[in-house]
């Protein structure tokens, strides 16, 4: 599914080049969940964005879904992030404007690939039923993460990255989320790489990966 | 693997608009200042074009190339003339004009033609070929021709022929039968005036004077001056309120880079989110350009009457009560209103076109690199003054010859120049008083220190007032200065107290008697025509003629510009052969003292030397001025008219009136007199032309003043749309301490103290305006320049109205945060 082969990316700094990933190998399989941890500014992020094409590694390769993302120009690393991924953040990014429905369906509906029923069932396992005329601020922090977490679910894409999911929450709601994401991913059969520094949150994960100034490890938990 | 598909653009779309469901202000005040913008221009717009529409009908009526043949006694001209001329061999036609009153007080211009005679050229004779057509003018009961906007008032007069519609027609104008217009008009054998094709080259006997049309201004170019002055306005309007359309579109910008970002990570491309912005703007382009086309016109409804009757009473150009808008007004509103948004929205889109899709979560980082921006703005602020002062200087060294493009550019750059000049110098200025303020004073340093956050969303307001304040003080000066000027230079040139138009054959007899009245202390006659003047041998057209009798009264007052040898050797080479000439004809031949110059009169070539250069205010043509009696001897000048100056006397308005009565009994004299001979009260005539003067700068005033109204309320929204953000930045001084009180006090101290900083500034740009008003483009669009004023007092009052507009425009946003409760504050404290 994804493919990150001998990344390399360098941020320029006022103190000079800063390294921050170096010749990082990674792979995931369909269906796969795997966290990835580590500490502040140790590239964890990065990693993830470069996964999704928001930005492009020095050296190295990305493959996701067998192309390249190197060779895609930016539209059409939209268009795969737009059918093929779904993205979760710590900050949430909901759409203030719109309500909790449309905000559900909005990458669904960017894929062309709303569905009715599916939207139903997410509303109902996100525990935001009675909420779907609502908008994002009139929900609690957690509510506001699990919509997120939907709305990168409706397309049904191949694969999750969260960005720290639990980051904003509390111990009781970030195991709320947490329990969700897992059987929400269950059910919908995507893989998932997360984001985390938490050992608690990525327990649950199959495989766990550590990143220590650029390089990656392998880690037991 | 699917691209950007139209349900990608239509849902982005539909969540960029969704926007303005949670933030119905800022829509409101994007669709607010694309209106004003839109309405004002569109409505200044509807006017000239209707304007336009009535000159060129009017212009098609006139001016149709036929010579006018006069009597050059002045007398009136009869059939007698007509009749004699014809028998002579002359093609020329009578015609007559005359107004019908209409009952509510207005009038009709009724014009009498002979048909058969009328040159053929000439849209009055045109009768479509029609032989019925041309039978019927000629037989009873005959035809009167109406243009439809006339129509209808026309219907309102009696014993008028049968109507025949002309939409060439210009607005309250008929034309019949010449028999017809001289019973209506109760002609007996008089006749107004006689034309003849101009490519008839016949000689005329003595007694009459041919003058081409050329030599006639047009309606059109009388106005002018008045036209461009409202489109000046109507632009200004445009300029303030796109102002405000790129302030709130910042703002939306602002809020929504988060919402940009996450959908560039959702997966829509750069290209169709700013595909999805434009039509954004498209969208709102629309509604603004449809709401403010609508309201322009419906303004210009309201002022075409107001504005018709000036036009009528300063140039006596007949301008239609009824709006007629060519299909070029309507797309051109919306071309101006839609250029204008795109022009607005260009940084916007071209900001979010640089959006880093990497930096969510930092959608304030960019204010940071704003406040970076404004070295570049200063520097670019200063080479646009830099560039006017440079064209400036270009300009006074073509002594004269001054281009209307140019002076517009000028005005342009210094605008534009210090409008990006000002938030760097009011961040310079905030800068000084943070460091010298007293440490003790820690709330006002909060204050400043607070501004100096604000300025980057401020800037866009107050640049809008900086160029509604400086234009406001500009035109107010230029405006007062002519003010001044025009009536110092009335009491110089309406000296007599009563000013006579006698018959030719009265005006002898009248002069003696005149000049044996103990009452009169002296007469001041005046005689006015025209000859073609000649420069290095060409003809370079007509000129006026003005003649005036070099009298120590008039010698002592009459204003000179220019002279070579002083104001008494002026005067003195008038009486022994020299001329003035005006302004206008100085700049127009570039001709100064000491010139020579040469004029074709009815007895061959007269040369003539120029002595001096005076002022003619007002005046669109070219004059010189020689001794009456030169004017009468050498160039036949029919008898004019003869001031009348009075003895010093302790009662004048008694003086005056005795003399009047017994002038009218001697000589049945009269305000209005159908023999031609009148009489006028000098303090009448300048009443009158007081009046004319304040009407005209009416409009030019009420512009103004909605200018500076859209300034204040391109600041109010402003305000408006921050001031969720801004309670979040107050808020935790409300938890240190400060009462909700103080806070209201100090914001609207903050802002009182930015347009205090604005109007400081825009002193010496409104001063500059009004030097580069009077000195270039007064010059360029009229030929003379006006003297620099500079009223203390108008300063004062742009100071006080900048102090105003902020403390009007920060109250409902302190009201509001007064009215806030201490629970939501604590929230904005937690939150901030």
């Amino acid at each position: 599914m994804l493919q990150m082969t001998g990344i390399t990316k360098t941020y320029p700094t006022p103190q000079g080049p800063l390294k921050v990933l170096d010749d990082v190998d990674l792979q995931l399989a369909a269906g796969e969940s795997l966290a990835l941890m580590g500490e502040s500014g140790s590239g964890k992020s990065t990693l993830l964005h470069l996964a999704a094409g928001l930005d492009l590694p020095d050296e190295g390769s990305v493959h996701l879904g067998g192309q390249r993302l190197s060779a895609l120009n930016e539209t059409k690393r939209a268009a795969l992030r737009r059918d093929q991924l779904g993205l979760v953040f710590q900050q949430f990014h909901l759409v203030p404007s719109l309500s909790v429905r449309d905000n559900l369906t909005l990458q669904a509906r960017f894929a062309g690939r709303e569905d009715d029923d599916w939207t139903r069932h997410l509303l109902t396992r996100l525990g935001l039923d009675d909420f779907a005329a609502r908008y994002p601020e009139q929900l609690s922090g957690g509510q506001q993460q699990r919509l997120a977490i939907g709305r990168a679910l409706a397309p049904k894409p191949r694969l999750l990255l969260a960005d720290e999911p639990t980051g904003n929450l509390d111990e009781a709601a970030a195991a709320q989320v947490l329990d969700l994401l897992q059987a929400l991913i269950d059910e919908s059969g995507c893989a998932l790489l997360m984001v985390t520094h938490s050992a608690q949150v990525a327990a649950p994960m199959q495989r766990h990966l550590v990143l220590k100034r650029g390089k990656l490890m392998d880690r037991s938990l | 693997m699917s691209t950007a598909t139209p349900s990608v653009l239509r849902t982005t779309l539909a969540t960029l608009l969704s926007h303005y469901r949670r933030h119905p202000g800022q829509l409101a005040m994007l669709l607010l200042g694309l209106w004003v913008a839109s309405a004002l221009w569109s409505g200044v717009q509807a006017i000239n074009a209707s304007a336009r529409e009535s000159y060129d009908r009017a212009e098609s009526l006139f001016s149709a190339d036929l010579d006018r043949i006069t009597r050059r006694d002045g007398a009136t001209l009869t059939l007698d003339d007509y009749r004699d001329l014809r028998r002579a061999g002359l093609p020329v036609s009578p015609i007559i004009e005359g107004e019908l009153s209409l009952s509510d007080g207005e009038s009709l211009m009724l014009i009498g033609i002979e048909p058969l005679s009328l040159p053929g050229g000439a849209p009055l004779a045109q009768q479509n070929g029609d032989a019925d057509a041309l039978g019927n003018w000629l037989i009873p009961p005959y035809r009167v021709r109406v243009a439809p906007d006339t129509l209808e008032k026309a219907r309102a007069l009696e014993n008028l022929p049968p109507f025949e519609i002309a939409p060439d027609l210009p607005p309250a104008t008929l034309v019949t039968d010449i028999a017809v217009a001289a019973r209506l008009l109760d002609m007996d054998r008089r006749i107004t005036r006689l034309v003849i094709a101009p490519e008839r080259d016949v000689e005329l006997p003595a007694a009459f004077v041919r003058t081409s049309p050329d030599t006639l201004a047009s309606p059109g170019q009388l106005a002018d001056s008045f036209h461009l002055n409202l489109t000046a306005m109507g632009l200004l309007a445009l300029v303030v309120g796109l102002f405000i359309v790129h302030a709130a579109l910042g703002l939306a910008l602002e809020q929504r880079l988060g919402l940009l970002r996450t959908l560039r990570a959702l997966g829509v491309p750069g290209r169709t989110l700013i595909l999805a912005l434009g039509l954004e703007l498209l969208l709102m382009g629309l509604l603004g350009a449809l709401l403010g086309i609508v309201s322009g016109v419906i303004l210009a409804q309201l002022l075409l009457p107001d504005v018709a009757a000036t036009l009528d009473s300063l140039y006596d150009t007949t301008v239609s009560n009824t709006l007629n808008l060519p299909w070029y007004y309507w797309l051109g509103g919306l071309a101006i209103t839609l250029g204008g948004l795109f022009s607005a929205g260009a940084s916007m889109l071209w900001r979010a076109s640089r959006i880093n899709v990497l930096g969510l979560g930092q959608a304030q980082a960019w204010r940071g690199r704003l406040r970076g921006q404004l070295r570049v703005q200063l520097l670019f602020g200063g080479a646009l003054l830099a560039g006017a002062g440079f064209l400036w200087w270009y300009l006074a060294s073509t002594a004269g010859r001054q281009d209307l493009a140019l002076g517009f550019t000028l005005v342009a750059l210094l605008l534009l120049g210090a409008a990006l000049c000002l938030p760097p110098l009011l961040a310079g200025l905030l800068g000084l008083l943070a460091r010298y303020l007293p440490r003790r004073a820690a709330l006002l340093q909060w204050g400043v220190a607070d501004l100096q956050l604000q300025l980057p969303q401020l800037s866009l307001a107050m640049m809008a007032l900086l160029l509604a304040l400086s234009a406001n003080l500009g035109v107010g000066s230029m405006v007062g200065g002519f003010r001044l000027t025009f009536l110092d230079w009335l009491d110089q040139r309406l000296l007599a107290d009563l000013y006579v138009r006698p018959a030719a054959e009265q005006f002898e007899d009248l002069e003696s008697w005149l000049n044996e009245r103990s009452e009169v202390a002296t007469l001041l006659p005046a005689r006015n025509t025209e000859a073609e003047l000649i420069m290095d041998d060409k003809n370079a057209g007509a000129v006026a003629l003005f003649g005036i009798a070099p009298k120590p009264i008039l010698q002592e007052t009459w204003p000179l510009l220019e002279t070579r040898n002083g104001h008494e050797a002026a005067w003195q080479a008038l009486t022994s052969g020299a001329a003035f000439i005006n302004e206008q004809l100085a700049r127009r031949q570039g001709l100064g003292p000491g010139d020579s110059l040469q004029l074709q009169g009815p007895s061959g070539l007269v040369t003539l030397s120029v002595a001096a250069v005076y002022p003619d205010y007002g005046n669109p043509r070219g004059e010189i001025t020689l001794p009456v009696s030169r004017l009468a001897t050498e160039f036949k000048a029919p008898s004019g008219t003869l001031g009348v100056v009075l003895a010093p006397t302790g009662d004048r308005v008694q003086t005056l009136s005795r003399l009047q009565e017994a002038m009218s009994e001697r000589f049945n004299l009269a305000e209005e007199n159908p023999s031609g001979g009148s009489l006028i009260d000098q303090q009448a005539l300048k009443q009158v032309a007081t009046e004319v003067f304040e009407r005209t700068f009416a409009i030019t005033r009420a512009l103004n003043a909605l200018t500076l109204g859209v300034a204040g309320l391109a600041l109010l929204t402003t305000l408006l749309a921050q001031a969720e953000a801004r309670r979040a930045q107050l808020a935790p001084l409300w938890a240190l301490g400060v009462s909700r009180g103080r806070l209201v006090k100090l914001q609207i101290g903050q802002l009182v103290m930015a347009c205090l900083g604005t109007a400081l500034l825009a002193i010496p740009l409104g001063l500059l305006l009004t030097g580069a008003l009077v000195a270039v483009i007064n010059v360029a669009a009229f030929g003379w320049r006006l003297p620099l004023h500079i009223f203390p007092g108008q300063i004062a009052m742009t100071v006080t109205l900048a102090v105003v507009v902020a403390i009007l425009a920060a109250l409902i946003p302190a009201w509001r945060l007064r009215r806030v409760p201490p629970r939501q504050l604590l929230q904005e404290f937690a939150a901030a």
